[in-house]
């Protein structure tokens, strides 16, 4: 099959393009590649240039895009997906394959949450049947999330914290996310539908901090305060993470809501066992 | 969602038997492990926001903790105990003390249980002994804390806890 990946050369599409080795490969990116492996194009789906081009011939569409750090991030994937459903559908496209966000559905869903769901609902709003694997936290080397808990038990012995490290997530393997995704290219059965990609494991996020401290060989002394916004929160994060406020802010915002499976049937279609989230972590650290 | 029920009777034991129940025409979550978590897990995300963030289950090594504002530990759980078939999913949480309990004892659960062509979600607490009840022979208005407060609070939060389910399901 003939595939394209939008955001190849991000850290889900850098995990993923490996395990689509065995089909015609076109990766996008925003910037000149050149490497084995796969046809590197540029293109950028916000702004359309290329995109066009680049799903040419293509048959399936991987769509690892997302705008987060951009002030109007919201506004920013509504056009690129919007941009890419509609030139998919024109390029003849059988599927488009979306990495999604658990709690994405909540009704209260963080702006950020919010948006990876209404990019979903966008990328299927051309005609071209959507499978959505929505995931929680990725747990891997450069995952933004997974980096900005690591900052804070790498700098801080003593961390004050809001109310969200009490909030359940399933965090899930960046290998296993990648495989989940690369299972279902092409499966005409799921196309059209949506699954719930949890790791083995649910906990909090005082129980990540906890086990990636431990990890590291710390022990921080964690103070759950009730009050600290998500504003306060990712001012404090830009300074003790290396995470930018821009990205901190809706991803502190988004860590109020519970990002748990509520169905496994990605794991009937696709059986294979998890990686341990301490496993999972040992990789990203290393 | 139709047929919703709210009861409450005080057992031979002592211990207080509550239960919220509405019916629906379509499973809330699925029969499996990840459907019977997600019960749990809506419950304490309606206590969260039914309070608006004022009382918020907090969970440590397994344990639930229920704060009120961050600090006085209202009730403690013990860790979920699911089970799932095609007839009934359902999340458990043994209730260990806390501020609210005269003591352990007692259990909280979230169900999904089939009730002909329909599904019947619930909530029941059983052997629960309130604090702020009134004691045997004491005078009724001892425990108008519990029967005007904690009681009807308690109903409030499970209907908000079914609505957020469904809602959720609508996905």
């Amino acid at each position: 099959m003939n595939v394209t990946v939008f955001g190849a050369t991000g850290v889900v599409g850098q995990a993923l393009v490996p395990l689509l080795a065995e089909h015609e490969l076109t990766a996008v990116s925003r910037t000149a590649r050149d490497e084995p492996g796969a046809r590197y194009v540029v293109a950028d789906a916000a702004s359309g240039d290329g995109v066009a081009a680049a799903l040419e011939g293509a048959d399936v569409v991987y769509y690892l895009v997302h705008s987060l750090g951009a002030r109007d991030f919201e506004e920013q994937d509504r056009t690129a997906a919007d941009t890419v459903a509609r030139e998919a559908a024109n390029a003849g496209v059988q599927q488009i394959v979306y990495l999604g966000g658990l709690g994405a559905d909540d009704p209260d869903a963080s702006p950020h949450l919010r948006s990876r769901g209404e990019t979903g609902e966008r990328l299927g709003s051309a005609g071209v049947p959507v499978t959505t694997i929505r995931a929680a936290m990725i747990v891997g080397k450069g995952s933004a999330a997974f980096e900005t808990i690591l900052g804070l038990v790498k700098r801080l012995p003593v961390m004050v914290t809001p109310s969200w490290v009490s909030t359940p997530t399933q965090p899930i393997a960046l290998e296993d996310a990648a495989r989940y995704l690369a299972g279902v290219c092409g499966n005409d059965a799921t196309y059209a539908e949506g699954y719930d990609a949890g790791g083995p494991e649910v906990m909090t996020y005082r129980q990540m901090i906890e086990r990636i401290a431990a990890l590291l060989g710390r022990k921080p002394v964690i103070v759950e305060v009730p009050v600290l916004t998500p504003y306060l929160s990712s001012l404090w994060l830009n300074l003790v993470t290396p995470v930018s406020a821009s990205v901190a802010r809706p991803l502190v915002e988004g860590l109020r809501n519970p990002t748990v499976a509520r169905e496994e049937r990605i794991r009937k279609l696709l059986p294979f066992e998890l990686t341990p989230f301490d496993e999972a972590a040992r990789r990203a650290l290393a | 969602m139709t047929g919703w029920e709210t009861s409450e009777r005080v057992l031979e034991s002592g211990g207080f038997e509550s239960r919220q129940r509405v019916l629906v025409s379509e499973p809330a979550v699925e029969a499996s492990e990840a459907g019977a978590r997600s019960l749990g897990v809506t419950y304490w995300q309606a206590v969260d926001r039914f309070t608006r963030g004022c009382v918020r289950a907090s969970w440590t090594g397994g344990r639930g903790k229920l704060k009120l504002l961050g600090g006085a530990t209202l009730l403690t759980f013990g860790p979920p105990e699911l089970s799932f078939d095609d007839a009934l999913v359902s999340c458990r949480h043994a209730i260990q003390g806390g501020l609210l309990a005269l003591g352990a004892g007692g259990a909280v659960t979230l169900a999904q249980r089939g009730e002909g062509h329909q599904q019947e979600l619930s909530v029941t607490v059983e052997g629960y002994l309130p604090r702020l009840a009134a004691r045997a022979g004491a005078p009724p208005w001892t425990g108008i804390l519990y029967a005007k407060g904690q009681s009807p609070f308690h109903a409030a939060v499970s209907l908000r806890y079914f609505e957020l389910l469904l809602r959720g399901g609508d996905s």
